[in-house]
């Protein structure tokens, strides 16, 4: 009962917090010079033909009137088109957002797997090895931009080895993709049993999930040996060792006291990552919705970048809201 | 010199040759590196005995080595403190010698620490039932319904009331003085055959504080346990222990049985402690004089003297010896206070 009034009051909330990304997200798009309509007709388009256009497409008058228009427009479900890809916003990014999920959500996981076991085993081996390559990791995940890392995975992996296959979007050109139902690459071809496409599209994952796991594994990293040290210092901790509970059981218990900051870093990552990935997008072709975004921010293509912050926002909005249900699960003290 | 002094015999074998004994320490040194100069010495050269079923008091003020004495013999020093040298045994095996893996078989099920703070010491994610029968599970080798019966009785012997609910209590659901039994509850499961009570009761008012050490030594009694009952509150000792053991310095400077320590205190130290205890405000003003510094490694002459009211030249160039002034009457000082009789 508690959790769902939590839940509820926490659902109310959303819309004004949208409402106030949006606005904070369209005044700061409005101060990018460039007029789209004059993008759009090109150098000898007349001013009738442009005033028209931009009628068409809400960007005439002050910046409040055109706010106006797009939430009026928004409320009906409509974000606009695109004039790059003379699509609709919502199916561009319907295409893309997922393409962006899947990468980073895969990515997180490898990330995951790489920073906890390699976090708990420094902070609980506190002179071994293990704590030094875990410092010096920490150390270089943080220092090397993604970007690199991915072209230097090509350059081994593709150019030279041969192993991974081109960094050439998201499928083999040569393969006919499933249909789209999710956009989920993987959900769709398991859908439809296409392994050709699901064999492609998981060799195609590969590199990029590597060089973002590889990258982001560095805060999850240290935030699980911090708090592990920290918990493994604590009294409970010493009390479970005075008592004689075996290893493995106090380890457990550590880090299971450490889960809420590790969650909190994962979150906080996977927000990020939404935008963050674009660099890496970029590098593989990927065609996902960061690129998308970055490349309406350079032609003057508001709408995409507008529904972007939109899209980031709802799913930032709703990791949280997943991870305080987390700490929910976790820590009886938030649920009394 | 006073006669007895004379007649007294200097054999520390006589702490640990009591063939019933539980825990016998020889000649045990603790010492804190510290970086860039000489280590400081926590516990120096100490000897002790507990025999099976005694309740020996450990007394001393913070910093004097008490709870380093205790977490040694458990083999859980805090970094970076180290045993220099001297040896532990229990029940007949050397725990120095044994590898961390025993050591851990051991702790909880033969050796138990009661600590203060204990809301501090319990798990905040799992429930006290689970606490205590995961203890139990550790060491016992019994299924889980089995354990979960067993801390459940357990919770009732620790008296607290209405057992079945707290069992799925978590911790930060109790008092402080609920949560001090159910640590009492984790650290007797196993009935152990040696607990140390590490100054357990330090962080409760006066009345659940009574009602704690009443429970705590009626289940030790009755389950013929030794214990190490580390405190700093002298009073205490007078109805608890069967021996009193004062600590300075990491030194043990007097050890005598309850009743001769408080009707014959010989150490000046013991002798101020009481008279803090006694609340006699020049006395208490001597004592308070704060401990001068840390006791490095290398420092002779006996620790105490700085302090000392009685101190003589001789003190400071000097160890004293622990001799024996009365049958069981330990005193480590060259000049101790004897009463006219």
């Amino acid at each position: 009962m508690r959790i769902l009034r939590y839940v509820g009051k926490r659902l109310i909330f959303i819309v004004p917090q949208l409402f106030g990304i949006i606005l904070v997200s369209f005044l700061l798009v409005k101060m990018i010079p460039g007029d789209p309509a004059v993008l759009m007709l090109g150098p000898f388009a007349t001013e009738e033909q442009l005033a028209k256009l931009r009628a068409e497409m809400g960007i005439e008058g002050t910046v409040l009137d055109q706010f106006w228009i797009y939430l009026k427009n928004l409320v009906q479900g409509d974000l606009g088109t695109s004039w790059q890809t003379t699509q609709p916003v919502l199916l561009d990014l319907f295409q893309r957002f997922p393409a962006t999920l899947e990468l980073i959500t895969i990515s997180l996981f490898l990330a995951l797997a790489i920073g906890i076991p390699l976090g708990v085993a420094a902070a609980y081996f506190k002179r071994s090895m293990v704590k030094k390559f875990s410092d010096y990791y920490g150390l270089l995940a943080g220092a090397l931009p993604d970007f690199w890392l991915g072209l230097v995975l090509i350059f081994f992996f593709y150019t030279l080895l041969g192993w991974a296959p081109a960094p050439l979007g998201r499928l083999d050109i040569a393969i006919i993709p499933p249909t789209p139902h999710t956009n989920f690459l993987i959900i769709d071809s398991l859908i439809e049993g296409n392994w050709q496409a699901l064999w492609s599209a998981l060799g195609r994952l590969i590199l990029p999930v590597v060089t973002l796991g590889l990258i982001n594994a560095g805060p999850i990293l240290k935030m699980t040996q911090s708090t592990m040290e920290r918990m493994l210092e604590s009294d409970f901790i010493r009390y479970a060792d005075t008592c004689g509970l075996p290893r493995s059981v106090v380890i457990r218990r550590a880090l299971r006291n450490s889960l809420p900051s590790i969650v909190t870093i994962v979150s906080v990552l996977y927000g990020f990552l939404i935008g963050g990935a674009v660099l890496v997008e970029i590098v593989f072709s990927w065609g996902g919705a960061g690129q998308y975004a970055v490349q309406g921010v350079l032609n003057a293509d508001i709408n995409p970048v507008l529904g972007f912050v939109l899209f980031s926002a709802i799913f930032s909005l709703v990791i949280y809201l997943i991870v305080d249900l987390i700490y929910f699960a976790i820590d009886p003290r938030i649920r009394s | 010199m006073h006669p007895e002094i004379a007649a007294a015999t200097r054999d520390p074998a006589v702490l640990s040759a009591r063939s019933d004994a539980i825990l016998a320490i020889r000649g045990l040194s603790v010492s804190y590196p510290v970086y860039g100069t000489e280590a400081v010495r926590a516990i120096r050269e100490l000897d002790l005995s507990i025999a099976r079923g005694e309740i020996l008091g450990l007394v001393g003020e913070s910093g004097s080595g008490k709870t380093t004495l205790a977490r040694a013999i458990m083999g859980l020093l805090a970094r970076p403190g180290r045993i220099d040298a001297g040896s532990v045994t229990f029940d007949g095996r050397d725990l120095r010698a044994m590898p961390e893996d025993a050591l851990r078989a051991i702790r909880g099920k033969d050796i138990a620490m009661v600590i203060p703070n204990p809301r501090g010491e319990l798990d905040p994610l799992v429930t006290v039932g689970r606490q205590i029968a995961t203890v139990a599970r550790a060491h016992l080798d019994i299924a889980r319904d089995k354990s979960d019966e067993l801390a459940l009785e357990m919770l009732k012997a620790v008296q607290i009331p209405d057992p079945k609910r707290r069992f799925n209590a978590y911790p930060h659901e109790l008092s402080g003085g609920m949560a001090q039994r159910v640590v009492m509850a984790m650290s007797l499961v196993c009935s152990p055959k040696f607990i140390i009570s590490d100054d357990a009761t330090s962080g409760l008012d006066v009345t659940v504080q009574a009602q704690i050490l009443d429970l705590l030594r009626n289940l030790v009694r009755s389950h013929q346990t030794a214990m190490m009952f580390i405190t700093r509150d002298i009073g205490i000792t007078a109805h608890f222990c069967d021996r009193v053991a004062v600590i300075y310095a990491g030194e043990i400077v007097e050890l005598a049985p309850t009743v001769r320590f408080f009707e014959n205190p010989m150490h000046p130290y013991s002798v101020m402690l009481l008279a803090a205890f006694a609340h006699n405000p020049r006395l208490r003003e001597k004592w308070h004089k704060p401990l001068a510094s840390q006791i490095r490694a290398g420092t002779t002459g006996c620790p105490y003297a700085p302090r000392c009211v009685h101190v003589e030249d001789q003190c400071r160039g000097t160890r004293p010896a622990l001799l024996e002034l009365e049958p069981g009457h330990f005193v480590r000082c060259l000049v101790p206070v004897v009463r006219p009789t």
